[in-house]
C-alpha cells in the first residue's frame, strides 16, 4: 500500500547569479551554476511528507542534460527513494509541450518499472522561464485531473483533499487518484539533505538515466522538432524614459523636503497627495 | 504562411494548414462582479492583432446559464462577436473542464490566435487548452506583434534575465496560444454604441473528476498591489520585517499599499502575493516608492507601468536611481520618516501650503548627479 509520488523537476541556471555587466548592459552568463529549481524543492517536500505519512515511495523525474544528475542525487540526500533522468541530444530546443510529452511518457516508463503511479507534484513554475506550463501538459498527456497552487494536501479515503488560496478564495478539492498537482510557492519549506540520505546517493546510486531510445518516443515528438514553438529573435527590453532626478542631502530633513517639493510640482503625483491628504477633489 | 508537411510533424499532432485557422479570441475568466479585468485587457493586444491580420476578434465566455448577459461587455470593449457556452456543469470552475470547452470550440471554429489573461486560473487552464489541441504556448507576454510575411503572431516575452525579450513564433501549428499578466496592458475604452454578434454554441461538458469541496472569499484587509495608485516597497535594504512598519505608515499616509522585492519575501517580511517584479506581480501605480530595492531587472520588470518611481537607498552606486523619476541617497530609517512629517504636516496646513511650499526658495534643491 502507500501512495507513490512522483516528482518533477527542473535543472535550471541560477538566475539570481547573473548579472548584468553594468557598461554594456549585457548578461554575464559565464559561471552561472546550475540548481534544481527552488520552487521544484517545494514540491519534493510535500512528496516526502505524503510518503513519511502514508507510506510508500518517492520517485523524481527529470529532462536534462547528465550533470542534472548531481541535482537529482541532491533529492536523493532529501530522502526521495528513486529518480529518473531523461537526458538525450534529441530533447535540446524543446518547448514546454515537447518537454511535458517526455516526462509524461517517462511517468508511464516509472509505473511499468515500479508500479501504478498515484500523483504527480510539480513546483509552482520555474526561476529561469516562470511559464508554470508542465503541470497542466503532464496532465493533459496523462489524462489525469490536476489542480495548481495546492498548500496543503491530506489523504481522504482514496482521495487527495487539497487545498488553494486563488484570487482571493481559500478553496478545497477533492482530487481522485492518480492526479497531478502543483504546489503554491514557499508553501512547503525543504527539508535539508541529510548524511544518511547523501551516503544512500553515493552508495546505492538509486538514479536511473534513460535516452530517447530507451523511451521509444518518435524524434519528431521531442526536443525542437517536437515544439511548437521556436524562438525567432531575441532582443533587449527597451528602457524606459524615466527622469533620474538624484539628490543627495546633507541632512535627511532636508532630502524629504526636496523630494515632497518634487513629488507637488509634477502634475502627475501631486494629484495622488492631494487626494490621499484631503480626500476627493483631486479632479 | 508555411505549408506542414504532415509525414514530418509528430504524430500525435493533428495535420492542419495554418491557412485554415482564423480570428483572434480572447477567453474570457468571470467571477462574482463579472468579466475580470484582467479578461478585458487582453482585448487590447486581441484588437491590435485582430487589425494587422485583418480578422475578427471574438470573446469565449463559458459559464452557467444566463452567463451570456456578461457578452455585452466584451463587445462593448472591442470584440465583434462572442461566443457563449452556457451549462449548469460550468457553473464550478475546473481547469481541465472548461479548458477542454474552450479545447472543443477551438477545433469547431478553428481561431488563428487565443489569449487568456495570466491570472491564477489563466495560468493554470491556458496550458491545458494549448496541450489538448497539441498546439504552442507563450506565458506571460508583455507585446504581440504579427510577421507580415508569414503571418505569424510574435508573441513577446521576456525569458531568464528581465531585460532580453524573446519573440516566439509558433510556425507549423495553429491556434496561436499567449497568455499576458494582469495590468501589462490597458481595457480597451468602452463604446456605449458598439454592437456583436451573440452565438450560443452547444457544447458536451465532460464530467469532472475532481469536486470543490468548499469556497470562501479571503477577508481582503488591503487593496490588492495590482490596484493601488501608491505602492511602496521594500527590499533587501530594509534589513529587516521592522522596516515595512514605516513603509505601511508612508503607504497610509499616501493611500496607498506596502509591496515587497523578491528579496524581502524571500526573507518572509511579506507575503508572496505583495511581490513586485518577475516572478511576482505586475504593478501600475501612479506613485512608486522604492525603499532599499537596488533596482535589478527582475524586479524593475513589475513596474514598467508605473507612471513615476521613487528611489530612496542608501548606496548612491544602486541600480535604481538609473531607473527612477527621483532618488534620495540615504538611510531610509531617517528619510522616511522625516517625509512622514513633512507629509503630516502639509496635511495640517492643508491644500493651500502646496502653493507656499513651491514658491519657497530652496537654495539646497537642485539636483545631484544623476
Amino acid at each position: 500500500m502507500g501512495l507513490r509520488v512522483v516528482v518533477g523537476v527542473k535543472w535550471v541556471p541560477n538566475t539570481q547569479a547573473v548579472r548584468i555587466d553594468p557598461k554594456t548592459g549585457t548578461l554575464i552568463r559565464q559561471g552561472v551554476p546550475s540548481i534544481i529549481n527552488p520552487h521544484d524543492l517545494a514540491a519534493v517536500e510535500l512528496a516526502l511528507q505524503l510518503r513519511d505519512r502514508y507510506g510508500g515511495e518517492v520517485v523524481a523525474v527529470s529532462m536534462a542534460p547528465p550533470p542534472a544528475v548531481q541535482g537529482l542525487e541532491h533529492l536523493i540526500g532529501m530522502g526521495v527513494d528513486y529518480a529518473y533522468l531523461f537526458s538525450d541530444r534529441a530533447f535540446a530546443g524543446a518547448d514546454t509541450l515537447a518537454t511535458s510529452y517526455v516526462l509524461a511518457a517517462g511517468i508511464r516508463r516509472v509505473e511499468e518499472e515500479r508500479g501504478r503511479v498515484d500523483l504527480a507534484v510539480f513546483g509552482q513554475e520555474t526561476i529561469d522561464s516562470s511559464t508554470a506550463h508542465i503541470g497542466a501538459q503532464v496532465a493533459s498527456w496523462l489524462g489525469w485531473p490536476y489542480i495548481y497552487y495546492v498548500r496543503r494536501a491530506e489523504l481522504a479515503g482514496d482521495e487527495l483533499r487539497v487545498e488553494r488560496v486563488i484570487e482571493g478564495y481559500v478553496e478545497e478539492y477533492l482530487l481522485p487518484l492518480p492526479a497531478v498537482v502543483s504546489v503554491a510557492a514557499k508553501a512547503f519549506k525543504p527539508r535539508d539533505v541529510t548524511l544518511r540520505g547523501k551516503l544512500r546517493a553515493k552508495r546505492e546510486k538509486p538514479i536511473k538515466v534513460l535516452s530517447n531510445k530507451d523511451l521509444g518516443l518518435d524524434p519528431r515528438c521531442v526536443g525542437l522538432k517536437g515544439s511548437p514553438t521556436i524562438v525567432a529573435k531575441v532582443t533587449y527590453l527597451p528602457e524606459v524614459p524615466r527622469r533620474k532626478e538624484v539628490y543627495k542631502p546633507k541632512t535627511p530633513r532636508e532630502g524629504a523636503r526636496w523630494l515632497l517639493r518634487k513629488l507637488l510640482e509634477d502634475e502627475e503625483t501631486r494629484k495622488v497627495i492631494v487626494k490621499s491628504l484631503w480626500g476627493g477633489g483631486s479632479g | 504562411m508555411a505549408r506542414v508537411d504532415c509525414s514530418k510533424i509528430c504524430p500525435e499532432w493533428p495535420c492542419e494548414q495554418p491557412e485554415e485557422f482564423k480570428g483572434v479570441w480572447v477567453v474570457a475568466e468571470t467571477d462574482d462582479d463579472g468579466v475580470v479585468e484582467a479578461s478585458l485587457q487582453m482585448l487590447t493586444p486581441a484588437l491590435r492583432i485582430a487589425e494587422k491580420l485583418g480578422e475578427p476578434v471574438t470573446g469565449i465566455l463559458l459559464g452557467p446559464p444566463g452567463v451570456s448577459k456578461l457578452a455585452d461587455e466584451l463587445i462593448k470593449h472591442g470584440a465583434d462577436e462572442v461566443i457563449v457556452v452556457e451549462d449548469e456543469a460550468l457553473k464550478d470552475y475546473y481547469p481541465d473542464v472548461h479548458g477542454a470547452v474552450v479545447a472543443e470550440l477551438a477545433r469547431r471554429y478553428k481561431p488563428s490566435t487565443i489569449l487568456i489573461a495570466a491570472t491564477s486560473r489563466g495560468r493554470e487552464m491556458a496550458p491545458y487548452i494549448a496541450n489538448t489541441l497539441r498546439s504552442g504556448i507563450t506565458a506571460d507576454c508583455t507585446d504581440f506583434d504579427v510577421d507580415e510575411k508569414t503571418r505569424d503572431v510574435l508573441l513577446i516575452r521576456p525569458p531568464f534575465a528581465a531585460i532580453m525579450l524573446a519573440y516566439i513564433r509558433t510556425p507549423t501549428r495553429r491556434p496561436q496560444i499567449g497568455t499576458a499578466r494582469p495590468n501589462v496592458f490597458p481595457v480597451p475604452p468602452r463604446d456605449e454604441t458598439r454592437q456583436g454578434r451573440v452565438r450560443l454554441e452547444k457544447v458536451d461538458v465532460p464530467k469532472p473528476r475532481a469536486r470543490l469541496v468548499s469556497r470562501r472569499k479571503l477577508e481582503r484587509r488591503e487593496v490588492p498591489i495590482e490596484k493601488a495608485e501608491v505602492v511602496v516597497a521594500g527590499g533587501r535594504g530594509l534589513g529587516g520585517p521592522e522596516g515595512f512598519k514605516l513603509l505601511e505608515r508612508l503607504a497610509a499616509l499616501l493611500g496607498g499599499v506596502v509591496a515587497g522585492s523578491r528579496k524581502a519575501v524571500d526573507a518572509g517580511w511579506i507575503p508572496p502575493e505583495r511581490q513586485v517584479g518577475q516572478t511576482g506581480r505586475s504593478v501600475k501605480p501612479i506613485l512608486y516608492i522604492a525603499v532599499g530595492i537596488s533596482g535589478a531587472a527582475q524586479h524593475m520588470i513589475g513596474v514598467r507601468e508605473a507612471r513615476r518611481i521613487v528611489a530612496v537607498n542608501i548606496d548612491p552606486d544602486a541600480p535604481i536611481f538609473n531607473q527612477a523619476d527621483y532618488g534620495v541617497v540615504g538611510d531610509y530609517r531617517e528619510i522616511i520618516p522625516a517625509l512622514i512629517e513633512e507629509l503630516e504636516e502639509l496635511k495640517k496646513r492643508g491644500p493651500r501650503a502646496i502653493e507656499e511650499i513651491l514658491a519657497e526658495q530652496i537654495e539646497t534643491a537642485e539636483p545631484g548627479s544623476p
